[in-house]
């Protein structure tokens, strides 16, 4: 079987359920809405002028796991992942065009929440993002695409080895709002490499932590690919 | 020719054999019905057919090959296994967009099928509105999107209104005359009989039997002759003296087991006994597969006492 159909199907999939092309939107309202009343707060000092302008992301990320949550757990209702495995019986294959169905329309959406998010940041009176570099900008919203669209692949591939939406769900949100507030002040320990953290540093102008802004990226990546791995080989094992 | 090969196909799940050592083969060019009782490994054998569950040992092919090694398998086969399949809040109409994008089936094909199983004027709506009929003929819709030579259907009837289940019956008549291979699983006989041309019968994972569905029922089912008289004196009598029994009920008719019609009927009328009716009893599927799975069923009924 060729790929560029397969991938044609899950794009469709997609686009034609309501609840997927709202949550993307919702990636990017809650972002800039929370961005925009963060920038509105002067802050102290000391705050980060980047993360600042970013700040929405932690919401945002809710948002995004949401969507790749959501696509996925779609397969596991009803007779849904029988149905899509006899018309694609490569599940690896039909497995990575549901990655890229979903990775793709959420780095773009992504993007596109950075520049809005930046532009909104700018645009506060007095904002801090002025003093921002060119390249300090062009990291931040880059950073924030990847960021997002890292955050709803590990989703997918925790939703294919839990095989449903809500323990996917129960397990990253608490996780993301809960865990990382907790430990997440302790910096300089394992707590800098745990996915969310390890990648925001990305967002910040400065870091004091062992991981810089791409490597950070990179180390959500591995928790990402871990995630997608585990996924891939649960659907390719089990009877469906 | 495409059949589907089924092979000495066993699937254990922890220790319960669903599937047990499993030999058949479903023709093209004829309706085949797959009866047992629930739990008789019915659905399990579909699976596995389709590569959705993997067997413990045996293989399962169409046309000679392994489901999972076909490019593009709407093409070749097509399955219903479950009404519940397509999302609810998609309509009908992208379900069936959906899979045809996968398997590169061009657009037109699915308005032509929703077109073919009568739903064509709901298509744009979100399939969760549907009525449990509707959603069985969108789950045929997507079987016969590819125009397959193999169609697999579970349960197509279930929840077809009297006009769904005279629909569903042209259908698979059809689909035969034309030449494809047809197995359809049904646990309701009398809607099997109207269909099938051959029967492969599950019980607890093993074949009871695969038989062309008349054989099927005058083997197990002893021929049956009913009679009404105005005269019984003179019938009993003269059944009597020819060897058979006959049985009288409170209907107020008679029937001779193990008789045909062709001989009682020459016997009585020579003898002058003045006949209302005289009528072939036919076995029917039913009384033929309870014959035959009385004592697999999985969960039958404790016998009370009375």
């Amino acid at each position: 079987m060729e790929f560029t159909p397969v991938l044609r199907s899950e794009l469709l999939k997609i686009r034609t359920l309501r609840s997927l092309v709202g949550g993307l939107c919702g990636v990017l309202l809650s972002t800039v809405l929370f961005s925009a009343l963060a920038g509105a707060d002067s802050g102290g000092p000391d705050a980060d002028p980047l993360f600042s302008v970013f700040f929405g992301v932690a919401f945002g990320q809710i948002a995004a796991i949401a969507f790749g949550t959501t696509a996925v757990a779609a397969e596991f209702r009803g007779g849904a992942l029988r149905a899509s495995l006899a018309a694609v019986p490569r599940r690896g294959r039909w497995f990575a065009a549901k990655t890229v169905a979903v990775g793709v329309p959420m780095l773009l959406v992504g993007l596109l929440t950075g520049c809005v998010s930046l532009a909104v940041g700018r645009a506060v009176p007095g904002a801090r993002a002025a003093g921002l570099t060119w390249g300090e900008q062009v990291r931040g919203v880059v950073g924030c695409g990847f960021y997002l669209t890292l955050m709803a692949l590990l989703a997918v591939g925790l939703t294919a080895v839990l095989r449903s939406g809500v323990a996917t769900s129960s397990l990253l949100i608490p996780f993301l709002l809960i865990v990382s507030f907790v430990i997440g002040d302790m910096s300089g320990s394992v707590a800098d490499l745990l996915p969310d953290r390890a990648g925001q540093v990305v967002l910040h102008r400065t870091w004091d932590g062992s991981l810089g802004p791409w490597t950070g990226l990179a180390v959500t990546a591995l928790w990402t690919a871990a995630a997608l791995a585990a996924g891939a080989w649960s659907l390719r094992r089990r009877d469906v | 020719m495409t059949s589907i090969d089924v092979q000495n196909l066993t699937k254990e799940y922890g220790t319960r054999r669903a599937v047990d050592g499993l030999t058949f083969r479903v023709r093209p060019g004829r309706v085949t019905g797959f009866l047992g009782p629930n739990g008789a490994g019915k659905s399990t054998t579909m699976r596995l057919v389709l590569g959705l569950d993997r067997p413990t040992s045996g293989t399962a092919t169409v046309g000679g090959r392994p489901y999972a090694g076909l490019r593009e398998p709407l093409r070749h086969v097509g399955a219903l296994l479950d009404a519940h399949a397509a999302h609810g809040s998609r309509t009908g109409r992208d379900h069936l967009r959906v899979l045809a994008a996968s398997n590169r089936i061009p657009g037109r094909r699915v308005e032509e099928v929703l077109e073919e199983t009568g739903i064509a004027g709901a298509a744009g709506r979100r399939v969760r509105t549907y009525s449990l009929g509707m959603r069985q003929r969108l789950g045929i819709a997507a079987a016969l999107l590819g125009d397959p030579e193999v169609v697999l259907l579970d349960e197509p009837a279930n929840g077809l209104d009297p006009e769904g289940i005279v629909w569903i019956r042209t259908l698979l008549r059809r689909l035969a005359a034309e030449g494809r291979t047809v197995l359809v699983s049904s646990h309701l006989m009398n809607e099997t009989a109207s269909f099938a041309d051959h029967l492969v019968v599950l019980g607890r994972g093993r074949l009871l039997a695969d038989t062309p569905m008349r054989e099927f029922i005058d083997t197990r089912v002893c021929p049956r002759v009913r009679i009404r008289t105005t005269d019984a004196t003179a019938l009993t009598a003269v059944l009597a003296r020819h060897g058979h029994d006959a049985v009288r009920h409170e209907a107020g008719h008679w029937t001779v087991d193990h008789a045909r019609v062709d001989d009682i009927g020459r016997v009585v009328s020579s003898a002058g006994v003045p006949l209302l009716e005289l009528a072939t009893e036919e076995g029917t599927l039913e009384q033929a597969y309870l014959d035959l799975t009385g004592g697999e069923a999985e969960f039958t009924a404790p016998a009370r006492e009375a």
